[in-house]
């Protein structure tokens, strides 16, 4: 367990949720399916996740229904534990320990108390075994299921490579079909690797896909010489995922066409097919009565089909784009995180629900699947302060000559959906590096100007104008006549300060502000050596302040009013951060194979917070979202977070398989609270909670603590003097009162809680690492001092930077 | 090798005829294959599937169907509505039996071979008693309207199974009577198209499967009339269709050139119920496959691109050797093109015409591997329209090119070409003696003064050719005992002293030729197993080299009667398995006078020098080691030499021969060449075009 008021990294969107073949239901009314670390329970009727199951430390890998009760479900996960849930609750009822990687899981009806997982084979790499696992009966939730027996060696990772048929009993034993199917090498003739591997329930007969895109059924496969096969072809590409219908009579097949091929009777001249299901399928699995089937997508999205291969319904996920060249940009109407999707379209993508809100097409074109081919995508993307006005960029892929636009979208209200108003072809005649709104919500719509800088070296100022056309007025985006450039710099990044009027430009090394009435060059700011890679002004009190990062490795602050460098600390800032409800801001480091998070207040040159190794992998982009409701609780403690959550992306890369895995983090807040009376009834309440989904994830626990403790919240917060009677309050007493039955009691729990302390590395500069225990909870005062002092020990170096850096801008 | 200027003849144009049906023959041995210009050829499985013997066709005979009867005999029944019957020792066609009901769409004979059944054109199926010399009328059966495309005995020989357009229908054989008239469409609905049934079998268990124009192989219980499975093979018609005697396997031909195997499998592992089910498809072909055969161990189809591919089932074959090879036959096995050395002319065999061509020449020398541009252009000479319905069975122009000579199957012709300037002209030569019918092989002796022409009952006939334009009647050469097959190769010595000839039972025997006064019988080759492909005599040493379809080659002194020390030493040592394991027969030897210990061999895929100096390979060297051999330094290379020195820069070979010393002529008939001339095949959407 996390310390209680520490912060801690919790991953909570857009995990894969092709990490193995999604399971129906018995009854065919729940899909389950697995997204990074946990399985979620889907309503196939009202299309509603119903539940997340988590508590596996690592990527499930493999979910399979419990043969002798279609209630429970066994998962398996590379943390090396095979749970076993009743799906309908979402409780873990047993957890099995192996002890290695799992990569896959299979069960079957007449091994009783057995499931196979496929293993790595110890000392050899690159070698796997099916190895069966002899699940032991015991009273506890922790089990060990140690006790393993290899069925099989050599076999493929994948858990496709391996399919169990036909179940016979005769009197000699008994058997099944078990076949599995290796990676040959590949031949002059044609690339006839095995891909995957399904067993006909009821014939002997095996399916196989090849990478060459054909299926062979195999039969008389008993006979060593007289075994024989018959091809269908009609895909071009390997074949992903074959799946047999419950009476084998059907035989559903998908692959990078993303077309569902349904071969009926395994006749090659009967087929149906579902097109046009927007990306390569990679698993496909059927319901137990055949009335439904589910194809999960290589862009993290399963669809349902029916059996008459309609369409039915899909689960979209975050689409993981190659390269997220949009950034990480929150749309104000929405608060959906908005980044690259599919191929030239913009997804808005909902953190809450995990799933994608919706897919707007920015580039307009068909997406043509071919290796080489260049193609336009979008890389900037701008929302206007309200989220009427969207502004993008595309590009093609040339790299000398790319082909621009800049495309201007209005918000409909009638239609809920971005309209285009303004397409400007070649804005720039080199590639655009930044672009932003000038967004005052006061000011109206006269004032919004948007800005452009592109590598030509200057930067460009569109503005609005109205026309009057028969139909009526019309709006529509022109270039302004101002176009700045400076020492014919490239330009690389922009930002409007909080009250419009000051325009900041970065110019490789330099930062200039310009006057945006006016557009007169203000002022410049240089951290010689490196190019600035980032810069924002500060917010609210600190709107007198800009920030800058650059290339190797400082992040200066400047100060408009005095044109001085405040201060400047050494740190290789990947990402920087504005949150746009406070003043705070986050810059994230990367430095030898790890991400720390900073978080500072401009007119402080000490951070307010410091994460190191926040995670293992580069952090490549991150975002405040702005909250619904600003938190209170966690306020005193990480004031930062109060009115924003910080969400970041990842980037993991898997050797073995090159799947590009992204996961969305938060950061979240384990809250502690002073020892009063109403903290122990709280921290009672929420101590049970915690326990009742201890491995539920920490989405969850917050979303419970905030339906389930308003009233106490309430009473907290609320003057004495306008608290309703005692009366009204004693049922609420009494109901929080009543569930705490076999906890701990709330002094232990107290207890606990001061026991509790964390280390925090304070020390921005990244040369000397001062770590210092810091006592969380009741030493508040303390915590202040030491800040004091350690500022006091730092300031001088501090001034020593400034100085030097001073005469670094003077000399230019 | 030897350096060669190489005259490459790609003129000769060549096309040969779709493969209309096929029969095999019941013990397996032989299979009997009918092209669609009416031919009729004999392949021996047992002699590495030679071609034996050919029958050439008949402008007004039709072969539809083949039937083997009686043990070996044959029958052929065509559209002009005769039932023939093919004399395979005299290689000729008996005369026919009209079957009395219009054209005959297909012909089969019972399990015995006691009975043909024959399907008409007027619906009538008619049973015919084989007979020795001849066959009988016996009875009909039901006629209902619509011609019986294809018909099926049961194997216990009750009933007959007529597949029509739209229906088939079951006859008690017995009765008469139709017992049972299923429609094949029944099912689909409004079927505007009419389904032909191209091919139908009944098998013991009362399942009859039938194989329709809408690509469907289709399993009926003829007694309920109910259909029990339908497998859709192609999207295009399904034309051909051959059980296993196992009854187990089931090989489809359809249009568009592919062939499909259906085998009964059992559906779960010991289990008691089997299902068919399709297993491999092949694309051999690319045009119809309007003929299918299963042998015990392979899967033989012939299709409308001329091609017979046989097809070896791998898990039928004990162990894996040469008999598991694909084979694929386009061209003839024997030879369509003989050469006038002297005058360099060409004469090309085709089915109903002959053309004599000058070859071109060139006055450049040039590197190994360079072409040579041609100062004078080879020349169509003359073309020579034989008259009336029957095929060319053999031609040949003498040496010095002045006489060609050709034979059908009723009339033997002698013409004498004049040259004079450029012009050319033809003359038959009158009064060409009466032979009796036909000629099997022509041959000019080496001097052109002499023509053998070999016949039936193993008989050769000399002639002596007069100047200025006639032929005399010399002598007949009889073999030794009573023989009654033909002579099928004929090889005289360049001095003229001796004649080879090879006939179908006795293998060879060697005559001496005109010059010698006495014209009788020297010697007869011992008897081999296998048919010979190819023979010739040696200018020099007079013995005789023998290629026989097996790939074995022998060496056999003349004047000593016996095999050479040379031969004996190649049977012992046995010659290189990849020599033994080539596809197609040697259809050619010559010889170099440069070079008397280099024998000139050739067949469709390669040309090899035999050099009898030099040291067999063994199975551990590698037999086409040409390539390897240009890399090597010279005294490598002196140790790496073996006595086959073989080339396959010409594909495929119909002819070679030495014109001197150093020049060659090679005929080829490239693939591509000869398939466009074929009709367009069935229109298929290929995947990225």
């Amino acid at each position: 367990m996390v310390a209680p008021g520490a912060l801690r990294v919790v991953r909570c969107g857009g995990s894969a949720l092709r990490g193995a073949r999604a399971v129906f239901s018995a009854d065919s009314k729940y899909l389950l399916y697995v997204s990074g670390d946990f399985v979620k329970v889907y309503s196939v009727n009202t299309e509603e996740t119903l539940r997340l199951m988590g508590g596996h430390a690592d990527l499930v890998t493999g979910i399979q229904l419990n043969p002798h009760n279609h209630m429970q479900l066994y998962s398996c996960s590379l943390d090396g534990t095979i749970k076993l849930w009743d799906f309908m609750d979402g409780i873990p009822i047993k957890t099995f320990t192996v002890g290695t990687k799992l990569l896959a899981l299979y069960t079957l009806a007449s091994a009783e108390d057995s499931v196979f997982a496929v293993i790595p084979k110890k000392g050899e790499r690159d070698t796997f075994q099916l190895v069966s696992v002899t699940l032991t009966k015991g009273a506890g939730q922790d089990l060990e299921g140690k006790e393993l027996s290899v069925v099989l060696d050599g076999v493929g990772a994948s858990m496709k490579h391996i399919a169990f048929g036909r179940e016979v009993c005769s009197p000699s034993g008994f058997f099944f079909l078990l076949c599995s199917v290796g990676c040959t090498t590949k031949t002059k003739g044609g690339d006839n690797r095995f891909s995957c591997v399904v067993c006909h329930p009821k014939e002997d007969c095996i399916a196989t896909g090849h990478a060459d895109g054909k299926i062979r059924l195999w039969r008389n496969f008993h006979d060593k010489k007289e075994y024989t096969y018959s091809t269908l072809h009609w895909h071009h590409d390997i074949v992903m995922d074959l799946a047999f219908s419950i009476e084998g009579t059907r035989l559903l097949s998908g692959g990078v066409e993303s077309v569902l091929v349904q071969w009926h009777n395994e006749s090659s001249c009967q087929k149906d097919f579902l097109p046009r299901l927007g990306s390569p399928i990679e698993y496909i699995s059927m319901s137990s009565d055949g009335d439904l089937c589910c194809t999960l997508h290589t862009d993290n999205r399963i669809s349902i089909i029916n059996s008459n291969l309609r369409f039915s319904r899909s689960i979209q996920g975050l689409i993981k784009s190659r390269d997220v060249k949009t950034g990480l940009v929150v749309d104000p109407r929405t608060k959906a995180l908005v980044l690259n999707g599919e191929p030239g379209h913009l997804q808005f993508y909902s953190l809450q629900s995990d799933q994608q809100l919706f897919s707007l097409d920015i580039v307009q074109r068909q997406y043509i699947h071919q290796a080489g081919l260049k193609q336009s995508d979008l890389v900037k993307v701008a929302f206007s302060a309200q989220g009427t006005w969207l502004a993008t960029v595309e590009e093609s892929e040339e790299v000398t000559d790319p082909e621009l636009q800049l495309k201007l979208w209005f918000y409909n209200e009638e239609i809920q959906s971005f309209e285009l108003n303004t397409r400007i072809n070649t804005p720039h005649d080199n590639h655009i590096t930044d672009m932003c709104f000038r967004d005052m919500d006061e000011l109206g719509d006269d004032s919004l100007i948007l800005v452009t800088t592109g590598r030509d070296c200057v930067f460009k100022v569109w503005v609005m104008v109205e026309d009057t056309d028969p139909e009526g007025i019309i709006l529509y985006w022109e270039i302004c006549d101002f176009v700045g450039s400076y020492h014919n710099y490239q330009a690389t990044n922009c930002c409007f300060s909080e009250d419009g009027s000051l325009l900041a430009v970065s110019f490789e090394e330099t930062v200039t502000v310009w006057d945006s009435l006016t557009w007169d060059l203000k002022c410049t700011f240089c951290h010689p050596p490196g190019n600035i890679r980032n810069i924002c002004f500060g917010r609210l009190t600190c709107s007198k302040y800009i920030i800058g990062a650059t290339d190797y490795g400082f992040l200066c602050c400047w100060n408009l009013l005095t044109c001085a460098l405040e201060w400047s600390a050494q740190l290789n800032v990947v990402v920087l951060q504005p949150d746009p409800l406070s003043e705070y801001i986050a810059a994230i480091s990367w430095l030898s194979k790890e991400s720390s998070l900073f978080v500072f207040k401009p007119n402080e040159p000490l951070p307010v917070y410091i994460q190191r190794n926040l995670c293992k992998d580069k952090i490549l982009l991150a975002a405040f979202v702005p909250r619904d409701e600003p938190e209170i609780t966690s306020s005193e403690k990480y004031p930062w977070l109060r009115k924003s959550q910080l969400f970041f992306l990842t980037d993991t890369q898997i050797c073995e398989t090159k799947i590009l895995l992204t996961f969305f983090f938060k950061l979240a807040v384990e809250e502690s609270l002073p020892v009063t009376p109403f903290s122990l009834l709280l921290g009672k309440h929420r101590h049970q909670q915690a326990q009742e989904d201890t491995d539920l994830g920490k989405l969850v626990v917050h979303n419970k603590q905030k339906q389930a403790s308003p009233a106490v919240k309430e009473l907290l917060h609320t003057p004495a003097h306008v608290l309703p009677s005692a009366s009204f309050l004693c049922t609420i007493f009494i109901n929080s009162l009543l569930i705490s039955k076999e906890k701990k009691s709330a002094e232990e729990v107290a207890d606990e809680v001061e026991m509790e302390s964390e280390k925090a590395e304070d020390d921005s500069d990244e040369e000397d690492i001062t770590a210092m225990e810091q006592e969380d909870t009741s030493h508040m005062e303390l915590l202040g001092e030491m800040t004091c002092k350690l500022s006091k020990s730092q300031e001088k170096e501090l001034r020593k930077i400034r100085k030097m850096d001073y005469s670094w801008i003077s000399a230019l | 090798m030897g350096e060669f200027e190489v005259h490459r003849v790609r003129f000769f144009g060549l096309v040969p005829a779709g493969v209309r049906c096929l029969a095999c023959h019941p013990r397996g041995s032989r299979l009997a294959l009918a092209r669609t210009d009416g031919a009729v050829e004999v392949y021996n499985f047992a002699a590495n599937y030679f071609q034996e013997k050919v029958i050439p066709g008949h402008e007004l005979r039709t072969v539809e169907s083949l039937c083997w009867a009686a043990g070996d005999r044959l029958f052929g029944a065509g559209l002009s509505g005769d039932i023939t019957e093919y004399d395979l020792s005299g290689l000729s066609a008996a005369r026919g039996v009209d079957g009395g009901g219009g054209p005959i769409w297909s012909m089969v004979a019972n399990s015995t071979g006691t009975q043909l059944a024959i399907g008409c054109e007027d619906g009538s199926v008619k049973i015919f008693q084989v007979v020795p010399g001849g066959i009988q009328f016996e009875r009909n059966l039901d006629r209902r309207k619509g011609r019986v495309l294809c018909l099926s005995w049961h194997p216990s020989d009750t009933h007959i199974v007529a597949g029509s357009i739209d229906f088939f229908r079951v006859i008690d054989v017995t009765s008469g009577q139709t017992v049972q008239r299923i429609m094949v469409n029944h099912h689909v609905e409004k079927a505007k198209r009419e389904c032909v049934v191209w091919a139908i079998s009944l098998l013991s268990s009362g399942t009859v499967v039938s194989a329709d124009s809408f690509g469907r192989v289709q399993f009926w219980d003829w007694e309920q009339g109910t259909l029990a499975e339908s497998h859709t093979v192609s999207t295009s018609a399904a034309l051909s269709l051959a059980v296993s005697e196992k009854e187990d396997s089931i090989i489809v031909g359809t249009s568009t050139g592919a062939t499909y195997q259906l085998q009964l499998l059992p559906v779960t592992l010991g289990g008691q119920e089997k299902r068919w089910v399709r297993t491999k498809p092949f694309q051999f072909h690319s045009h119809d496959v309007r003929a299918v055969a299963h042998s015990p161990t392979a899967l033989i189809s012939g299709g409308l691109d001329a091609q017979l591919v046989i097809r070896p089932l791998m898990e039928k074959i004990q162990k894996k050797s040469y008999d598991a090879a694909l084979r694929k036959f386009t061209f003839p096995h024997r030879r369509l093109v003989s050469c006038a050395r002297k005058a360099r002319l060409l004469l090309f065999q085709f089915s109903q015409y002959l053309e004599l061509w000058r070859l071109g020449s060139t006055e450049e020398t040039g590197k190994d591997g360079e072409v040579l541009p041609l100062c004078q252009m080879p020349e169509h000479l003359v073309q020579l329209k034989s008259k009336g319905p029957e095929h060319i069975y053999c031609s040949c122009v003498s040496p010095c090119g002045t006489w060609v000579g050709y034979s059908t199957a009723s009339r033997f012709h002698l013409y004498r070409v004049h040259c004079d300037g450029d012009g050319v002209s033809l003359r038959k030569v009158p009064k060409v003696p009466k032979l009796l019918p036909p000629a099997y092989q022509l041959q000019f002796s080496a001097d052109s003064d002499s023509l053998f022409v070999a016949s039936a009952r193993g008989s050769v006939h000399v002639f002596q050719l007069l100047e200025p334009g006639g032929c005399k009647h010399l002598h007949t050469l009889r073999p030794p005992s009573g023989c009654s097959e033909a002579v099928y190769l004929l090889a005289p010595s360049a001095d003229g002293h001796w004649l080879a000839a090879v006939s179908g039972d006795w293998v060879s025997a060697v005559v001496p030729s005109v010059h010698c006064p006495l014209l009788q019988h020297h010697c007869t080759v011992p008897t081999y197993n296998c048919a010979v492909s190819a023979l010739a005599i040696h200018p020099s040493t007079n013995n005789l080299v023998i290629a026989y379809s097996d790939q074995q080659l022998l060496e056999f002194s003349i004047p000593e009667k016996q095999y050479t020390s040379w031969s004996r030493a190649v049977q012992s040592r046995g010659l290189h398995r990849a020599w033994l394991e080539r596809d197609s027969p040697i259809t050619h030897i010559t010889f170099n006078p440069k070079n008397p210990s280099h024998i000139l061999l050739h067949d469709t895929y390669l040309l090899c020098v035999l050099d009898k100096s030099l040291p067999l390979p063994d199975d551990s060297t590698l037999l086409m080691n040409q390539s390897t051999l240009k890399q090597l330094p010279e005294t490598a290379r002196k140790r790496q030499l073996h006595a086959f020195k073989i080339c396959k820069k010409f594909q495929p070979l119909l002819f070679m021969d030495l014109l001197d010393e150093n020049c060659l002529v090679v005929v080829e008939r490239p693939i591509m060449d000869f398939k466009t001339q074929l009709p367009l095949p069935v229109q298929q959407k290929k995947f990225g075009t």
